[in-house]
C-alpha cells in the first residue's frame, strides 16, 4: 500500500499505459515486437493477449525487478524493521509477506497493462473478434508466474545483498542477462519467463503451413523498415501439462527462494556487521567529561560574504565522487582506457553508454537527496538555494559525466569531428538533467534508474530513438532536437525546484 | 533588531492549522518556545527560518518582509532543526565548508573559524572522520556548529539539546546566553529546565496557538498559587488524578507526596511556590 499510494506509482502506471500500448504496435507503426522470420501475426484477440502477456512477463520482470528490490531496506531505514524484529512473526512469515506485496505492485501494473491491451484491441480496429480467454489465460499462465518469481528473488536478493545496493543491482542484473540469454538460446529448455514455448508454436506453425523455410523467432522493440512482412494468424497455443507444470516450477522456486533466505535473515540485527566494517570516530575518539567547551563567538576568525558556487560545485562533486563503492572506480577507470584504445565507433555506440550508466546510482538522487539525507533544512533555508545550490548540484552532476567521456571527446576534438564530441557534450548534460528532472518528478530514484537502464539496453541494441548522445544520429537537426530537449528539461527542472520550494 | 510576526497561519487543509493567527514581537535576547508535541513551535520556525511559507501573515526583520525577501534573514541566519541529517561521506570539516558555501560566507577567516568551532565543540580529534561515524551526540554538535558558523544575528534552535548529556546541556546553555547580546535567538524544547535557566521571554502554544507570551515572572504569576503538596495513599492516586491535575508523584516513607495543581486544594495541601514547569503545565491543560 504504501507504495501504491506514492505518487512514483502513478508515474509508474503512465509508463505501463503507454507500455501496453506500445507492446501491440498498430500495422503502420515503423517497429515491431515480435516477428517469426518475415511474418507477423494479425492483431487479432490472440496474438494481441499473448503478446501483450509474454512482453509484459519480459519487461515487467526487468523493470519490476528494480522498482521493488528495496522493501526490506525501507524497514531497515524507518526503524519499523525493530519494531518487527519484537514481534512474534517468524521470518518466513515476514519475508512472504514482502515477497506478496513486491507481487501485488507488480501485479497492479500488469492489471493495468492487461486491461489497456483489452481497450487498445477494441478501439484499434473491429475486424476480429474479441475473446476474453486470449487477454486472461496468457496473463495467468505466462506472466503471472515470472512476476512471483521475480518478487521472491528480490526478497532474497535484499536478505543476502542488503549491505551493498550496487551488488544488490548486480545481482537482478545478473539474473535477467541470464533469463534473457536462456530465452534466446534455442539449446536451452529453461524458460524463465514462458514464452519460448508460445514462440516455438507459433514457428512450427509456420513451417507446418509452409514447408522449406526456416524463420527465426526476433522479439523486443525492433525497429525496421521492412515492408516486407507476411501476415499469419495466430489462434493461441494448447497450455499442456507440460508448459504448465514448468511454470508450477518457477512458483515453488520463488517460494524456495524465500524459505532459504528466511534461515539466513538477518531480522534487523544488522549492527554488529556495520561495526565490523568501519570503525566509529566513537572508537576513535574518547569522550572527555565536557564534551562542549566555552566558545567565545567574538574571538573566532571573521567571515565574508562569499557568493561564489564554486565551492559548492566542488562539495558536491565530491559527493559523487565517493558515492558507490570504490572498486566501481576501478571499472570507471578502465572503461576510461578503453575509450582511448577501442574502435571509436565502438567507443561511442557502447562503452560509452554503459560507462555512464554505471553512474546510475550516483546521478539518480542527484535532486532528491537532500530530502533523503534529511539536509534540506539546511539547503533551503541557504542563501539564493535556486540559482546557487541546484545549479552547483547539475554542473557537478555534468561535471562527472564530461570526466568519464573526457577520452573519448579528446579523440573527436583531435579528430576535427565537431559534430560527434558536440552530442557527446549534450548527451552529458542530457542524461544528467534527465536524472534531476525524474527525481524531481517522483521524489525518487527508481524511474530514472528503470529507464536509464531500459535506455542503455536499447543503446547496445542500437535503438536510435534512444540514442541521446549520438552514436547513431550525426545529423545537425538531430543535434538540435537534442538540444531543445536539453534545454526544455533544464527549464522544467528550474521550475519544478522553484515550485517544490515554494509548496513547503 | 526586532522580528514582528503578524497574524500569521499555516493550514494545510479546510479544518487542520499547523498555526493559527500568531503574533509575536522579539527583541534581541532569548525567546524560549514551550508547548505539547504539535503545538506548533516546529513549523513556526520554519517559517522564520523561511523554509516553509505561512498560508497568511506577514513576518518582517527590522521592516523588510522576509516572506518576500528570504535571502534577507538567510544571510544572517543560523537554524538547528529538531531533525537534521548529514551527508555521511563527508567529514565535518568538509560539511562545514558546505554549509558556509551554502550560506554564502567564506573569505581567509573561514578555515581558522572552522576550527575554531569544532575546538570549541570538542569535534577536532574527529574533524577528518566520515560524519556517518559519529554518535548521534556528535551529530548534534556539528549541527550547533554549523548554525554559528556565519555569525549570525538570528538564531533558531529547535530542540537543541536532544543528544547532548547534562554537562553539555549546560555548556550550550552558556553558550547561547553569551550569543543573545547581540542577536534573537528562538529556542524550542521539550525540556522547561532548559528555556527557564536562560529566556528572557517565553511563549507558550498550544494546537497552533499563541496562549501567553511574557517574561519568566509573568508566566509564573498566573500558576501562583495554584500549586499544592499533599501525602496519600497509593491506593487513592487514581481517584485523585481524575479530580485534579497532577504535576509530580515521589514516594516519602511509606506514602506518596503528590505536587498538583487546584484552585480548590483538598485538606491537608501545602501551598508551593510556582516554577516556570508549573506554569506551563497549567496553562496548557486549562
Amino acid at each position: 500500500m504504501q507504495y501504491i499510494r506514492s505518487y512514483a506509482f502513478l508515474v509508474t502506471l503512465a509508463i505501463a499505459l503507454y507500455a501496453a500500448y506500445s507492446f501491440v504496435p498498430p500495422p503502420g507503426a515503423g517497429y515491431r515486437t515480435l516477428r517469426i522470420g518475415h511474418y507477423v501475426g494479425v492483431n487479432n484477440s490472440a496474438w494481441t493477449g499473448y503478446l501483450t502477456a509474454m512482453m509484459s512477463s519480459i519487461y515487467i520482470s526487468a523493470i519490476g525487478l528494480f522498482l521493488i528490490n528495496s522493501n526490506i531496506k525501507r524497514d531497515i531505514d524507518t526503524g519499523v524493521g525493530m519494531i518487527i524484529a519484537t514481534t512474534s512473526i517468524s521470518n518466513f512469515h515476514y519475508l512472504l509477506t514482502k515477497a506478496l506485496s513486491n507481487f501485488m505492485v507488480l501485479l497492479s501494473i500488469m492489471g493495468i497493462i492487461m486491461l489497456m491491451s483489452m481497450a487498445v484491441f477494441m478501439l484499434r480496429d473491429g475486424v476480429y473478434p474479441f475473446e476474453m480467454s486470449q487477454f486472461i489465460l496468457p496473463f495467468l499462465f505466462i506472466t503471472i508466474p515470472s512476476l512471483f518469481f521475480i518478487s521472491a528473488f528480490a526478497v532474497a536478493a535484499e536478505v543476502f545483498l542488503y549491505r551493498s545496493s550496487v551488488w544488490m543491482n548486480t545481482a537482478c542484473l545478473g539474473l535477467l542477462i541470464a533469463a534473457m540469454v536462456m530465452h534466446t538460446n534455442v539449446h536451452s529448455n529453461i524458460d524463465f519467463f514462458g514464452v519460448k514455448a508460445v514462440t516455438m508454436t507459433m514457428q512450427h506453425n509456420l513451417i507446418a503451413a509452409n514447408p522449406g523455410i526456416h524463420p527465426e523467432v526476433s522479439m523486443g522493440f525492433i525497429f525496421s523498415k521492412k515492408n516486407n512482412l507476411i501476415a499469419f494468424t495466430f489462434e493461441g497455443i494448447q497450455w499442456s501439462a507440460l508448459f504448465l507444470l514448468n511454470r508450477l516450477f518457477w512458483m515453488c522456486a520463488g517460494l524456495l527462494l524465500i524459505i532459504v533466505s528466511s534461515r539466513f535473515f538477518h531480522r534487523f540485527d544488522i549492527s554488529p556487521i556495520v561495526k565490523k566494517q568501519k570503525k566509529t570516530s566513537s572508537d576513535l575518539f574518547i569522550p572527555k567529561a565536557s564534551q562542549i567547551k566555552d566558545i567565545k563567538l567574538s574571538l573566532l576568525p571573521h567571515i565574508k560574504p562569499s557568493f561564489g558556487i564554486i565551492p559548492l560545485i566542488k562539495t558536491e562533486f565530491l559527493l559523487l565522487v565517493r558515492k558507490g563503492p570504490r572498486w566501481l572506480w576501478l571499472v570507471n577507470l578502465g572503461g576510461m582506457i578503453a575509450l582511448i584504445f577501442s574502435p571509436l565507433t565502438f567507443a561511442h555506440q557502447f562503452i560509452l553508454p554503459v560507462l555512464w550508466f554505471l553512474q546510475a546510482g550516483r546521478w539518480s538522487d542527484l535532486s532528491t537527496k537532500e530530502k533523503t539525507n534529511n539536509i534540506h533544512y539546511f539547503s533551503y533555508a541557504s542563501y539564493k538555494p535556486l540559482t546557487r545550490l541546484f545549479s552547483a548540484q547539475l554542473i557537478a552532476g555534468i561535471l562527472l559525466s564530461l570526466l568519464l567521456a573526457s577520452p573519448l571527446l579528446l579523440r573527436y576534438l583531435i579528430g576535427m569531428q565537431f559534430l560527434s564530441a558536440g552530442m557527446i557534450f549534450i548527451g552529458a548534460l542530457f542524461i544528467v538533467l534527465a536524472a534531476a528532472f525524474l527525481g524531481l518528478l517522483t521524489g525518487g530514484k527508481k524511474l530514472f534508474e528503470i529507464l536509464f537502464f531500459l535506455c542503455v539496453y536499447s543503446n547496445v541494441n542500437s535503438v536510435p530513438f534512444t540514442d541521446y548522445f549520438g552514436a547513431l544520429n550525426h545529423s545537425t537537426v538531430y543535434v538540435m532536437d537534442m538540444l531543445i530537449a536539453t534545454v526544455c528539461l533544464a527549464l522544467f527542472s528550474f521550475q519544478w525546484r522553484k515550485l517544490e520550494m515554494k509548496r513547503l | 533588531m526586532k522580528l514582528q510576526i503578524q497574524q500569521v497561519s499555516k493550514k494545510y487543509n479546510k479544518e487542520k492549522y499547523g498555526l493559527k493567527d500568531f503574533s509575536l514581537s522579539i527583541e534581541n535576547g532569548i525567546l524560549g518556545l514551550l508547548g505539547p508535541n504539535g503545538a506548533g513551535k516546529s513549523t513556526l520556525m520554519k517559517i522564520i527560518s523561511t523554509i516553509s511559507r505561512p498560508s497568511s501573515g506577514t513576518v518582517d526583520l527590522d521592516g523588510h518582509d522576509i516572506l518576500q525577501n528570504p535571502d534577507y534573514i538567510r544571510s544572517m541566519l543560523g537554524y538547528l532543526p529538531q531533525d537534521f541529517g548529514v551527508y555521511a561521506n563527508l567529514n565535518a570539516y568538509e560539511f562545514l565548508e558546505y554549509i558556509a558555501a551554502m550560506k554564502g560566507v567564506g573569505g581567509p577567516g573561514l578555515k581558522g573559524r572552522i576550527e575554531g568551532l569544532l575546538e570549541g565543540l570538542n569535534l577536532i580529534a574527529s574533524a577528518k572522520a566520515p560524519i556517518g561515524t559519529y554518535s548521534g551526540g556528535m551529530k548534534q554538535r556539528v549541527g550547533i556548529a554549523q548554525a554559528l558558523l556565519n555569525d549570525p544575528k538570528v538564531l533558531i534552535f529547535d530542540e537543541p539539546t536532544v543528544g547532548l548529556d547534562p554537562e553539555e546541556r549546560m555548556r550550550f546553555r552558556n553558550l547561547i546566553a553569551d550569543l543573545a547580546q547581540n542577536c534573537i535567538i528562538i529556542l524550542s524544547s521539550h525540556i522547561v529546565s532548559d528555556i527557564e535557566t536562560i529566556a528572557d521571554q517565553v511563549a507558550i502554544m498550544k494546537s497552533g496557538q499563541l496562549i501567553t507570551t511574557g517574561t519568566q515572572a509573568d508566566l509564573i504569576q498566573q500558576a501562583e498559587g495554584k500549586v499544592f503538596e499533599v501525602l496519600m495513599n497509593n491506593e487513592d492516586l487514581a481517584a485523585f488524578k481524575t479530580k485534579y491535575q497532577v504535576v509530580n508523584t515521589m514516594r516519602y516513607k511509606d506514602q506518596l507526596k503528590i505536587r498538583y495543581m487546584s484552585n480548590d486544594p483538598i485538606h491537608g495541601s501545602i501551598p508551593i511556590i510556582a516554577s516556570l514547569e508549573d506554569a506551563y503545565l497549567y496553562l496548557t491543560h486549562q
